[in-house]
């Protein structure tokens, strides 16, 4: 098996010789034709020699032997040759059998129905026996293609644990059903994969029938291209020559290739979900990993930290005091620093699920509210969000991550005196979540890179932060399906707004 | 001021010695393990009142530390985590842990928890007012802090004693979480509802003759829990 040999040259002299090539195989089939009938006739003539010179017979045995002559040629010839034979026959047996002997004329009546007689069983005899001849002859082939069919989806089911790919497929059915050249388009992929001969236009013929589920034939390269369908969807197309497949067989060979291709894809897709769940386990377990490494020795920091600040009164001097507050707050920021770059990670690699419940935008709001508390303490913060808000369905966690991101950013950007503000309204079948700052506002070819990663505004690179808060925001908005959106003008401050759904009437805790 | 024995199961050594250090000179009593197996050797030779109990330790991890410790002792335990995630505080929680907290914690934060945890109600009932139960086959002694369902005795952890006792005070009334959470937490408490689901659900498991049909126990949507006392 030669797979992808592009035959051009062969094709270019295959189509100019057309012509000549059809001419000359029905010569042949014309010449095979003619010697059969001649040999029939040397038959008739042989057993006509015999009966005539060499053994005497009468009229009726004559007939009777002739019938026998018959019937072998039609048992080993076609539907012409004994048809001719049956003729000659005829003639023979009336020309030196039937009297007056040595004429074509017949005297008595009797033998006139004899003559017809044996002119009308040899024919039927020769078609009853080509007949059969032919019903075996299609029974052998049906069971050649059973056997045929029955070995590639044996083939195809016995390859190894991956499945069969399309190139195996080919390889299969031109070991198993031995067609010259098979070529097979999966329009999935869109290979294209051929073993034998392929002429340069069959690949567009063999998309055109994938596309349009049509069968083609090209007969000029006797090709037969046919669409390949699951559940009624074309999913690609198999061009097979030179084979003397049924069409029954043909449409369950196509079956089998369907199979096979779709396992084939089945098991890809099994592979594909298995090494990218293996590999967000491995994330998500490096991700824990780093948390602890980092946060560890954080902690013993933070409690040292901490603990010495806390005493009342201080027993340290006022320059130790404000070192450790610096250790404090640095502790503070590279923790922050780990927290956001693993919400992200997580976020953005997909490792969390939404654990989504009913909740009142109240709560939701308190909840971040409380986590800031001790950011909060000197802060004026102006809250307008009714109790009597319908109820949202939320991930609680994730929106007060967003909330806390949006708090700790109008509390970095605006003025420590100015209040913050934050209400809540209904829109539609949505609660929109507001939270307004009056820093200097965002100017306007900035505003649509703030929820990029990593982005900090040109005025704002000298404050602490993270650059990931704002981005870590969005993607929990959009793990929600849900909005979040930012209108500011300098000097007056930033608003940022997000949406939430209200959750379905009747759902409770 | 003297706060009593604490045992502090970390393995690393710089958070024992930070942990030891300032809470031996805030008063307490202060031990030390490195892993969670010697943390429950510790635990079953000598008497505390409070286990900080970080959960990522090699070996037996935090969780099933947790697991043992509360199988076989009432010690507050007080898991020291990374994950903040509410998922894993439930499930800290469901292990048996009192409370938790967040690493890096402030000092002054623990501290508070660990007051919290040693702390017994001040407005906890006094005996006479509690309204004993002894109905459709269950029977609460408060005097032992043993229930028994239909023949079987389970004991009642300190903080989960002192949740029934204050259901059993203020029977057939919808209690709020955050007076639930205020009067049995303390006051530094109060958005905290997973605690009450976790406490209200192992309360369950224990009174209810039917955990996931109670009859005692019951919630109220969007309000709070209310204790049915049949009349």
């Amino acid at each position: 098996m030669v797979p992808n040999v592009e035959a051009s040259t062969s094709n270019v002299s295959t189509r100019q010789d057309e012509p000549r090539s059809g001419s000359s195989s029905s010569l042949i089939k014309t010449s095979v034709l003619f010697l059969r009938v001649s040999a029939s006739l040397a038959l008739v003539a042989a057993v006509t020699f015999i009966l005539f010179r060499l053994v005497s017979v009468n009229a009726t045995t004559a007939g009777f032997l002739y019938l026998v002559a018959i019937l072998l040629i039609a048992t080993k010839g076609g539907l012409i040759e004994s048809s001719v034979a049956s003729v000659a026959a005829m003639l023979c047996f009336n020309f030196f059998f039937l009297p007056p002997v040595g004429t074509l004329t017949i005297a008595a009546p009797q033998n006139w129905v004899a003559l017809f007689a044996f002119l009308a069983t040899s024919l039927t005899a020769s078609q009853l026996s080509v007949r059969a001849k032919r019903r075996t002859q299609e029974a052998v082939e049906r069971r050649s293609e059973i056997e045929k069919l029955y070995s590639l989806s044996r083939a195809l089911l016995l390859t190894d644990a991956t499945g069969p790919d399309a190139k195996q497929i080919v390889q299969q059915i031109t070991l198993t059903c031995e067609f010259p050249t098979v070529s097979l388009y999966v329009r999935k992929s869109g290979e294209i994969h051929s073993a034998g001969i392929v002429t340069p236009d069959l690949h567009a013929k063999l998309r055109e029938s994938a596309v349009r589920s049509t069968l083609v034939r090209d007969e000029s390269v006797d090709v037969i291209i046919t669409p390949i369908r699951l559940g009624g969807e074309p999913i690609g197309s198999l061009a097979v020559s030179g084979g003397t497949f049924s069409d029954a067989a043909l449409h369950s060979l196509l079956n089998l290739v369907a199979i096979g291709l779709e396992r084939a894809s089945a098991q890809k897709a099994v592979t594909r979900a298995e090494v990218a769940r293996q590999s967000e386990e491995l994330k998500s377990t490096l991700l824990d990993a780093i948390a602890h490494e980092f946060k560890t020795p954080l902690t013993s920091i933070k409690a040292v930290t901490t603990d010495l600040l806390a005493e009342q009164p201080s027993s340290l001097q006022a320059h130790h005091q404000e070192l450790i507050t610096i250790v404090d707050e640095s502790t503070d920021r590279l923790s922050k620093l780990v927290t956001d770059a693993i919400q992200l990670a997580r976020i953005e690699g997909g490792t969390f699920r939404l654990n989504l419940a009913v909740h009142f935008p109240s709560s939701l709001v308190n909840g971040a509210l409380r986590q800031m508390k001790s950011m909060l303490e000197e802060r004026p913060i102006y809250i307008a969000v009714p109790e009597d808000l319908p109820p949202v369905r939320v991930d609680a966690e994730l929106i007060q991550i967003v909330i806390t991101h949006l708090l700790d950013n109008a509390l970095k950007y605006s003025p420590p005196s100015h209040p913050i503000s934050i209400e809540a309204s209904v829109s539609d079948d949505k609660v929109i979540l507001r939270l307004r700052d009056q820093g200097q506002g965002i100017p306007e070819q900035e505003q649509s890179q703030v929820f990029e990663k990593f982005f900090r505004g040109r005025n704002e690179r000298h404050l602490k932060g993270t650059g990931m808060g704002l981005s870590i925001a969005r993607e929990i908005m959009r793990a929600h399906g849900e909005d979040i959106w930012l209108t500011s003008s300098p000097d007056e401050g930033s608003e940022f707004s997000f949406s939430l759904p209200i959750a379905p009437k009747g759902s409770v805790e | 001021m003297s706060g009593g024995r604490i045992l502090a199961i970390d393995d690393d050594p710089q958070i024992r010695r930070a942990l030891r250090a300032t809470l031996t000179a805030h008063g307490y009593q202060v031990n030390d393990s490195r892993s969670g197996e010697e943390g429950l050797e510790e635990v079953r030779n000598a008497t505390y009142d409070v286990v900080l109990l970080d959960m990522n330790m090699p070996g037996m991890g935090g969780m099933e530390t947790c697991r043992l410790i509360r199988s076989g002792s009432d010690v507050v335990i007080i898991m020291l985590t990374v994950d903040n995630t509410e998922r894993h505080k439930v499930d800290t929680l469901d292990a048996g842990a009192d409370d938790y907290i967040t690493k890096p914690f402030s000092m002054p934060e623990l501290l508070a928890r660990i007051r919290a945890a040693l702390r017994r109600m001040p407005q906890l009932p006094s005996q006479s007012d509690l309204h004993s139960l002894t109905a459709q086959g269950v029977n609460i002694d408060l005097s032992s802090r043993e229930v028994t369902v239909n023949g079987s005795t389970s004991r009642l952890t300190a903080r989960e004693f002192d949740l029934l006792s204050y259901f059993l005070s203020r029977p057939n009334r919808t209690i709020a979480h955050r007076e639930l959470l205020q009067a049995v937490w303390g006051p530094d408490y109060g958005d905290e509802l997973e605690y009450l689901r976790v406490f209200v659900n192992r309360l369950r498991k224990k009174i209810e003759p039917d955990s996931s049909k109670p009859v005692f126990l019951v919630t109220d949507a969007w309000a709070g829990y209310r204790f049915h006392l049949p009349q």
